[in-house]
């Protein structure tokens, strides 16, 4: 079920009514649990049932492991939670590109193998259940959670309808606890959630898919040369994009969740403005960087270790990174240019932190769009869906195509030009702030004003249900 | 002594999320404070709200009004959902009609329910080709009923990757992948589409109106033709009509239609990275391989005891004049029905059914798809054998 469709709004409209109908808050839970896998359900029943078989498993992994003397033993039941959700994860989402890869391997070295083509179905948001339960596991073995006693809670905790299928990546770790007293019904925060809501649908209905996603399309799926300003329009117009969809999902989850009393952090703090790509991986997709800087950058050493291990580490969690997003080259070469660009960026800290200018604000001016430009190189290889693609675009950008085609109009030109000036204007003005304290300083007339703008632009837009970018990850 | 690394990144305010350990609090929980809460900024949330939903019922009310008065009205779109819907529906021994626009807008499923004894299930798409549905036909193993084929031969032999054939596929893909989630949508947007007259997203939402902006074109860009507006209202069967403010003689939107038209159906130059020669070579064979994939699944078909006629519905104008002389009957038509060994009925044979008038050069008005209908059947039987 999508969050922009008129099933999730009937959906959404039944569920909070019954919530906060219900008095008991066992009976309340209950509801969410049947109302998160009738909401997964919607997509394609049987997979309801893989989702909640890896969750049993992993709710009695995580009582082994809590009941288990001493740290083999632990270490052995957390190695089967790891392997069965990463062999799940493997077998749907890398079964293909991995008998792919083994082909072409067996074939450098002469053996001719035709593997059989699996015909496997993606489960939807596969890559964010199987961490929102491998933190559990996780965190039970390093001891900074108690397994909960409650099957229902722990079932709850991953499926959680508005965060299960394009996260924010909840750790259980983060929901459990919330689980333990029923939340009050404040109205503040009830129509916080909505206008959450609200935003998050207008920055995919209208930004993302109205204004920008049909020129992004446009230009990756043109199979000629395009002129430079063709090229970069398009990889801005997809820069936005994937910004405005998977913030806006985000923020929808968000809302969605306040309404029902559930607090979610933040998935995004404006990371166009980010000065660096440290910065910006603390900026972007705050709860996948944080999980793999936990549960993968520090086990592994993380800084305080060698300055070369410590970059490898580095690139070893933006490769894996990139990996988690899709199974495909391109998704591993984006997360290298990732792991590159940080270590760079550690290299330039090392060689002029002590430099007087390097704090300049023309110096981090420049360094904050020498890090959004970057990021769109970067973003060439996750949008295309193959590297001639990728190579063209990089040669259309970088002035190899003169003679190339132009295929926008003029008003495209201009669309994608203002969204992308509006949309990094308004990070670089709210980067040391949060959204909420942004939204204190507006006059109530302001906030009603913009609220009901952006309510008629969903409306009038008639967004056509596209999916978000983020569930076929 | 504190680091440089830090002191610099103070100055810079550069973040520390690969560079720190995690706080206490972090190691405590695995990640921030489980006490976290999410700020609500203070504001008189109700009274906003309240405001907030009369300013969009409102709007929405005013915007409705304006559209009714510009002369559109509640009808439903046309979307792959609802085409889905009827594929669904087809049984094994149905009459099925498959093709373009024209099969869509000419034909009357009463006149056709009449004359051919069973009630026919209206599968063609708007400004798609046959091929998907007739493959998907073809594959349908418990399908022997009987195709009515509509062939505009520039939508017919259209290549794969372009849009004609995306919008088949489209739908083919929706029928076959359709989630429970998009079955309810369509049946909770279709009332709504029965009353609202506004919800036309493709004339009347914002993507649209941006497309209407008179700003001019760069030199040398190569923009894609225009879609026409909307001139029809579609029913729960996939009956489409044409309005009647289009089928007035003379109208100002039937002349732009025709003006729409004639872009849209003139073949875009060869693209400037593929060499001329190379490129119609393609497209020869493109069309070579459309006649022998369209001949297979009839072969198919057949080899069940299914049936299938191909139509071609009547043109006019200047559009006629430009389909003869890009797609001639005797490279097109001829050899599709020499091929395939299928009966088929070309308007302009028969003077029942030659004479005519398409408003906008493309489709029938509804009244004369009903008399053209009635004319067609009798050859329908007699092609099929009926």
């Amino acid at each position: 079920m999508l969050f922009n469709s008129l099933t999730f709004v009937v959906f959404f409209a039944i569920v909070v009514t019954l919530y906060w109908s219900l008095h008991g808050w066992e009976l309340r839970k209950n509801l969410l649990v049947v109302a998160s896998y009738i909401f997964y359900g919607a997509w394609n029943p049987p997979f309801a049932a893989l989702l909640f078989s890896t969750t049993c498993m992993d709710f009695w992994l995580g009582r082994q492991m809590a009941k288990a003397q001493g740290p083999h033993r632990k270490r052995r039941w957390l190695v089967a939670s790891v392997c069965m959700n990463l062999s799940m994860l493997g077998f749907f989402k890398y079964g293909n590109f991995l008998l792919q890869n083994f082909q072409w391997s067996l074939t450098r070295i002469g053996i001719v193998y035709q593997p059989p083509h699996l015909d496997i179905l993606l489960p939807v948001g596969i890559s964010f259940y199987t961490f929102h339960s491998l933190s559990y596991t996780l965190d039970i073995y390093r001891g900074v959670l108690q397994p909960t006693r409650s099957l229902r809670d722990f079932v709850l905790a991953v499926s959680f309808f508005p965060q299960l299928v394009a996260g924010p990546i909840v750790r259980a770790g983060d929901f459990l606890p919330q689980l333990r007293h029923p939340p009050r019904l404040k109205a503040g925060q009830f129509f916080w959630g909505l206008a959450l809501m609200t935003l998050g649908l207008f920055e995919k209905i209208v930004l993302a898919d109205t204004l920008l996603s049909g020129s992004a399309d446009r230009v990756f799926d043109y199979a000629g040369p395009l002129v430079a300003l063709d090229s970069w329009a398009g990889v801005l117009a997809f820069a936005g994009q994937i910004f405005f969809d998977f913030a806006g999902y985000s923020i929808c989850a968000i809302g969605a969740a306040l309404t029902l009393g559930f607090h979610l952090k933040d998935n995004f703090r404006f990371p166009y403005a980010a000065i660096g790509f440290s910065d910006f991986w603390r900026r972007w997709h705050i709860s996948l960087s944080t999980f793999l800087r936990d549960y993968l950058y520090i086990p592994l050493g993380g800084n305080q270790v060698r300055p070369f291990r410590a970059a490898l580490n580095l690139v070893i969690v933006m490769f894996l990174g990139g990996l988690w997003h899709g199974a495909a080259w391109t998704f591993v070469v984006w997360g290298l240019l990732h792991g590159s660009y940080l270590v760079i960026e550690r290299v330039f800290r090392v060689l002029f932190e002590a430099k007087r200018w390097a704090s300049t604000l023309p110096v981090r001016v420049l360094a904050g769009f020498a890090t959004y430009a970057a990021v769109c190189v970067a973003w060439v290889f996750f949008r295309a869906s193959d590297f001639t693609i990728a190579s063209r675009m990089l040669g259309g950008m970088f002035g190899q195509h003169p003679h190339g085609d132009a295929i926008f109009t003029t008003r495209e030109l201009l669309q994608i030009g203002s969204v992308t000036l509006a949309l990094i204007a308004m990070h670089w003005a709210m980067r040391d702030d949060t959204f909420e304290t942004a939204v204190m300083r507006l006059p109530h007339w302001a906030i009603t004003v913009i609220g009901a703008a952006m309510a008629c632009a969903v409306i009038f837009t008639q967004g056509n249900s596209n999916a978000f970018i983020y569930f076929q990850f | 002594m504190r680091s440089s690394i830090s002191s610099f990144k103070e100055r810079l305010r550069l973040p520390r999320l690969f560079f720190r350990k995690p706080s206490r609090e972090e190691q405590i929980h695995g990640g921030p404070p489980l006490e976290f809460e999410r700020p609500i900024p203070p504001a008189p949330w109700r009274g906003i709200a309240v405001v907030v939903t009369i300013i969009v019922i409102a709007a929405t009310t005013a915007w409705e009004l304006y559209c009714r008065s510009l002369g559109y009205g509640p009808t439903l779109n046309d979307n792959e959902d609802l085409w889905t819907l009827w594929r669904r529906r087809v049984a094994p021994e149905s009459i099925v009609i498959i093709g373009d626009s024209r099969a869509w807008f000419d034909v009357d499923l009463d006149e056709f329910q009449k004359g051919l004894g069973k009630r026919p299930i209206q599968l063609a798409m708007a400004g798609s080709t046959v091929l998907p549905a007739l493959a998907d036909l073809a594959d349908d193993k418990n399908f022997h009923g009987t195709i009515i084929c509509s062939v505009v031969p520039y939508l017919f032999f259209a290549p794969p990757g372009t849009p004609p054939m995306e919008r088949a596929e489209k739908g083919i893909k929706r029928f076959h992948n359709q989630t429970p989630a998009q079955r309810v949508s369509e049946c909770l947007s279709m009332p709504l589409e029965e009353h609202v007259a506004f919800l036309k997203p493709d004339d009347l939402s914002l993507e649209a109106f941006l497309n209407q902006l008179p700003i001019p074109n760069r030199p040398g860009a190569l923009v894609p033709p225009r879609f026409p507006p909307y001139f029809q209202t579609e029913d729960r069967e996939r009956r489409a009509r044409m309005w009647e403010k289009c089928a007035e003689p003379g109208s100002e939107l039937a002349k732009k239609i025709q003006q729409i038209w004639i872009p849209l159906f003139t073949p875009p130059p060869p693209p400037s990275y593929v060499p001329k020669d190379v490129f119609f070579a393609q497209m020869n064979e493109g069309i070579q391989k459309r006649f022998a994939d369209v001949t297979a699944a009839i072969e198919k078909i057949r080899s069940r005891g299914g049936k299938i006629v191909f139509v071609r519905f009547p043109n006019t104008g200047g559009l006629k004049e430009l389909e003869d002389r890009i797609t001639p009957r005797e490279k097109t038509w001829d050899p599709l029905l020499k091929m395939t060994g299928a009966p088929g009925i070309y308007y302009s044979d028969f003077p029942e059914l030659s004479g005519f008038i398409c408003p906008e050069w493309s489709h029938l008005s509804a009244g004369d798809s009903v008399e053209f209908s009635k004319r067609l059947v009798p050859h329908l039987r007699a092609a099929l054998k009926m």
